[in-house]
């Protein structure tokens, strides 16, 4: 049973953790040696101590240990994260009701708010496993892959609304996320781009200009490192990075440049840098976990190369013709390097953070591009496990979205009961996440849509239909700012809601198809305000709120059809929507 | 939701009431709270609120017929040097007005900022820093609104003017790692800015009650729950009504036909009007760029044009300010992505120059009268008391009161204002 093996697992690490923390130094012979020299009998130590010294070591080595492989994804993040909670004595928040979780996974994995029919239909089910079948349901929609292109890109290039060009890297991003492409092929993919597969130039070609910038978001973006500290001197607080690191990631990548839009690379170079310390040295080809690739081309191009550099742009610029791959290929040795088994911990931790990030708010490392010894995680096992279990099934994205997604931690409300809340970092409460500007913009045209526009249609019908609503919510999402971090809402997004055209003649006109038409058809005010909860905020209206609602629509009489888009405006406008909670 | 609110028919006045009352609870339950809210920034507020004018002369103007001339130099041009109230110094013969002001103003002579093209000069002089590769820096603007600026203010706390298209994109108002909160309110078409209007569509008094609607709604779901970017839309929405209002702040209409004339009917006048009318209310943070100073060709016709126009802007600006008693209170900048060579070339024009060009400072926390820096005869190079971006930036946060030293955070790492180790030129503070 996979379930009692788990169990054994945590029952073991508990008492390790304690047995850990007291007898480290019996590993070390310590306690033999203060046993002995109290004086006990060589047969007590014999017959007893001896035993106890080797069951103390076996169970050290299976603390070690990881809980099983063979566990799924959602049980060992639960399991995890709960130790941790029962350590630091969190209670957590409950887990959220029904209509909470389905509009968080709508929208974490689809980029919108479910319609009302999809939330309605998810409250009803009465089955045991509708969780599971509705996360597999969301990850096999389309919308899916055209939303997570979407996240990619914004991971990648950190300048979002810049795809949706023709041959951008969202093309590239969306053609392998349709397939669920894997990730370690979308690194190699993206790092040595062909030519003909579109898009997928752009995540190099743009940097092409500046290799102390291409050096560090290659860092940032595929290993959650950031080396731009090391440039100037060695990292000041964290030793894992000096000038080597800097120096040695640049080193794969300076030979790489733009021969009139095409991607080239040189068969030689060498950085050169001058340490804060010592002479000036050259650099060699180091990865960030310090291996080291030995070559002999860690030289300035020599003349026959200068030659053949200057024949390769000549003829990218008149023929259109793709410059070859060198015979040793720097770029290539680091996406090798990067993906060895012993190296390819920061690949396959930093896209489990960025992950896990993506759906709790939080990563299990923060800031995301500082993965070193001195910023640990706060599940050390977990990101552990979870970074292992990606490597040995071939970095499957989507594996670790459902995985997350069906979790227990990933579900909890994201209120508290009591006044003291818990660290965050604990994943005790759910975060409030703001919605991206896509998630934005579609669901305010969900929200602001007639419910029956979506109501007994094909299911080719209905993914059309939100595909409109995703490109009638793209010019409202333009004007919504990427939330980072750091993220403070200013001033201007209230300014642009509360006297924008757009909102008035996207969002809250009355025409036919529209909620506000809609509620023409509605008898009474108390149940336009029904109408207008259950399809903005998907969920039931409360007794004050109707009661509140429909005094105030009722004392606008005289301007009800006004009235309405008030009351619209205003469920639009209001926290509850405008976060992932 | 409250009791008293639970009637069929409210009247409107029960309405407002309620909901403000509403509102007061709300802001008290609040407990994700803005950065601007913490008690060390609560104590600087109660100092007087400094307050900045940049003017930014895009494209860069030439130091030579403006604040460093070399007269009869073979690099000098055609324009005299003119003695100024402070004896010792001498200005362009093409600024008259500023001679009769330099009482008030401290000028830069030796800036070598090693950067001569406009896009990444213009970022590196609006941030006084360069940008490292994954860490965008907030500019002047931003870090002043961060540090000047009220959470619940009724003015926008930074706004920018860039009305010609020429170098616009060089150099955005951008808040860098201090993201939107703190982005600036940016006019390029006209000079009245974006949706501070309300639209026909909605009454003034349904406008308000929606946004009480809204508050409502907010109230119920803050229950038991704590975010400090929740706290930040909230702030936001309670801040638009009273941004609405300044929009009479952009309306020079409203000041006396004397005054207007006094700015003149230019729009950089217009703009720098305006400018005086915004940081009056208080607003922390005000850029009015002029351009084009981009003088490769015909230099002295560029100038001969545009530095009068400058000269007597800034001056009326001064005096302005001077008598409203806010001149200790507001700095007034004028900077530029770099100067021009001292080298004439064969247009006649000036090209891009880094290594030895001039900045002013006029007002708050500023040594009126000095001088800080030299160049040589020619104007090469700068031969005593060199400044670079930093340094330059380290000197207007200090002369505002901002510790050009303290850190910001992102992540867990603190990021200081400048440069570290970077020093302000205590020789032109006050």
């Amino acid at each position: 049973m996979k379930f009692a093996k788990a169990e054994i697992w945590l029952a073991l690490r508990t008492k390790v953790v304690t047995i850990n923390r007291t007898c480290l130094l019996a590993a070390n012979g310590v306690c033999l040696e203060s046993l002995a020299s109290v004086g006990a009998s060589t047969m007590m130590t014999l017959r007893f101590v001896i035993p106890a010294f080797v069951l103390l070591l076996s169970l050290r080595s299976q603390a070690a240990e990881l809980p099983p492989d063979t566990l799924p994804i959602p049980q060992v993040i639960d399991m995890l994260v709960d130790a941790k909670l029962t350590e630091e004595n969190v209670t957590p928040a409950p887990q959220a009701d029904d209509l909470t979780i389905v509009r968080r996974l709508t929208l974490d994995l689809l980029g919108r708010i479910p319609t009302v029919g999809e939330s309605d239909a998810y409250l009803a089910s009465k089955d045991a496993d509708k969780r599971t079948k509705l996360v597999d349901r969301l990850i096999a929609s389309p919308a899916f892959a055209r939303y997570q292109a979407i996240l990619f890109d914004v991971m990648l290039n950190e300048r979002p609304g810049s795809g949706g060009k023709n041959g951008s890297l969202r093309d590239y991003l969306l053609v392998a996320m349709k397939e669920n492409r894997q990730w370690d092929r979308m690194f190699r993919e993206m790092m040595l781009p062909d030519e003909a597969m579109k898009g997928s130039t752009e995540f190099l070609r743009p940097r092409l200009t500046d290799a102390d910038k291409l050096t560090n978001e290659v860092s940032v973006s595929f290993f959650g490192v950031n080396v731009s500290c090391a440039q100037c001197h060695d990292h000041p607080l964290v030793k894992d990075w000096t000038q080597d690191h800097f120096f040695g990631m640049k080193s794969f990548l300076t030979r790489t440049y733009d021969a009139s839009g095409f991607i080239a690379e040189r068969d030689s170079g060498v950085v050169k840098f001058k340490p804060t310390k010592g002479p000036e040295r050259a650099a060699k080809l180091m990865f960030l976990t310090g291996a080291i690739v030995e070559t002999d081309t860690l030289r300035e191009p020599n003349k026959d190369e200068q030659k053949r550099e200057k024949e390769v742009t000549e003829k990218a610029k008149s023929a259109k013709l793709a410059p070859g791959v060198p015979a040793f290929s720097a770029r290539a040795k680091l996406v090798q390097t990067a993906l060895q088994p012993k190296e390819s911990v920061y690949f396959a931790k930093s896209i489990v953070n960025r992950l896990w990030h993506r759906l709790f708010g939080l990563g299990i490392v923060m800031p995301l591009d500082q993965m070193h010894s001195e910023n640990p995680p706060t599940h050390p096992e977990l990101l552990e496990w979870l970074a292992r279990d990606m490597a040995a099934h071939k970095y499957d994205l989507q594996r670790l979205i459902r995985g997350i997604a069906i979790s227990k931690a990933y579900s909890r409300s994201s209120q508290y009961p009591s006044d003291t809340h818990p660290d965050v970092r604990t994943f005790a409460v759910a975060r409030l996440r703001p919605l991206t500007p896509q998630q934005l913009g579609t669901s305010l045209k969900i929200a602001t849509t007639d419910p029956k526009t979506y109501d007994a249609l094909k299911p080719q019908e209905f993914e059309q239909r939100i595909e409109q609503a995703e490109s009638a919510g793209r010019g409202i999402a333009a004007m919504i700012a990427q939330p980072t971090d750091t993220f403070q809402i200013g001033v201007s997004e209230a300014l642009f809601f509360s006297n924008g055209e757009r909102v008035m003649k996207e969002l809250l006109i009355d025409g036919g198809g529209s909620l506000l038409g809609r509620a023409k058809l509605e008898k009474t005010p108390a149940e336009t305000v029904k109408l207008f909860i259950h399809t903005a905020l998907g969920r039931p209206a409360t007794d004050d709120e109707i009661r509140t609602l429909a005094s105030y629509l009722t004392s606008r009489n005289d301007r009800l059809p006004e009235a309405q888009r008030q009351v619209l405006w205003a469920l639009a406008t209001c926290p509850e929507f405008r976060f992932n909670h | 939701m409250n009791p008293i609110f639970d009637r069929t028919a409210p009247d409107r006045r029960k309405f407002l009431a309620t909901s403000a009352a509403l509102g007061a609870m709300a802001c008290a339950d609040m407990s994700g709270v803005n950065v601007l809210s913490s008690p060390a920034i609560a104590s600087e507020l109660k100092k007087k609120q400094k307050r900045v004018i940049l003017f930014w002369l895009a494209g860069g103007s030439s130091q030579l017929e403006t604040w460093d001339p070399k007269p009869g130099a073979s690099t000098g041009g055609p324009f005299r040097a003119i003695s100024t109230d402070v004896p010792g110094i001498q200005i362009s013969e093409l600024m008259p007005e500023m001679a009769k002001r330099m009482k008030n103003t401290c000028l830069i002579r030796g800036l070598n900022t090693r950067n001569g093209d406009h896009g990444s000069g213009a970022k590196l002089m609006m941030r006084g820093r360069k940008d490292e590769a994954s860490l965008k820096f907030p500019d002047l603007g931003a870090v002043v609104a961060r540090e000047m600026g009220r959470a619940d203010s009724k003015v926008p706390d930074y706004v920018t003017f860039y009305t010609q298209t020429e170098g616009r994109s060089f150099a955005p108002g951008d808040s860098g790692f201090l993201g939107a909160r703190f982005a600036p309110m940016e006019l390029t078409t006209n000079n009245f800015p974006e949706f501070v209007r309300k639209l026909d569509g909605i009454n003034d008094l349904d406008h308000v009650q929606r946004a009480e609607l809204r508050d409502l709604l907010g109230k119920q779901f803050m229950k038991g729950r704590q975010s400090e970017v929740m706290g930040s839309h909230n702030e936001a929405y309670e801040r638009v009504r009273g941004i609405m209002a300044s929009e009479k702040l952009f309306d020079i209409s409203q000041e006396p036909m004397k005054v207007r004339e006094k700015y003149g009917h230019t729009q950089f006048g217009e703009q720098a009007l305006i400018a005086r009318r915004l940081v009056e209310a208080g607003v922390p943070f005000v850029r009015v760029a002029r351009a084009w100073w981009d003088s490769h060709g015909q230099n002295f016709e560029t100038h001969q044009e545009m530095v009068p126009e400058l000269d007597h802007v800034m001056a009326t600006l001064i005096d302005d300010l001077k008598d409203r008693g806010l001149l200790d209170d507001v700095m007034i900048i004028t900077l530029a992505e770099f100067g021009r060579t001292p080298q004439i070339n064969s247009s006649l024009g000036r090209d891009h120059f880094a290594s030895a060009w001039s900045s002013s400072i006029t007002g708050c926390g500023i040594k009126g009268g000095s001088v800080y820096g030299k160049t040589d005869a020619l104007g090469n190079k700068v031969i005593a008391e060199e400044v670079n971006a930093g340094s330059l930036f380290a000197t207007i946060y200090s002369a505002l009161g901002i510790k050009h030293d303290k850190d910001y955070h992102v992540g867990s790492r603190p990021v200081p204002l400048v440069e570290p180790g970077i020093e302000p030129i205590e020789a032109v503070l006050a």
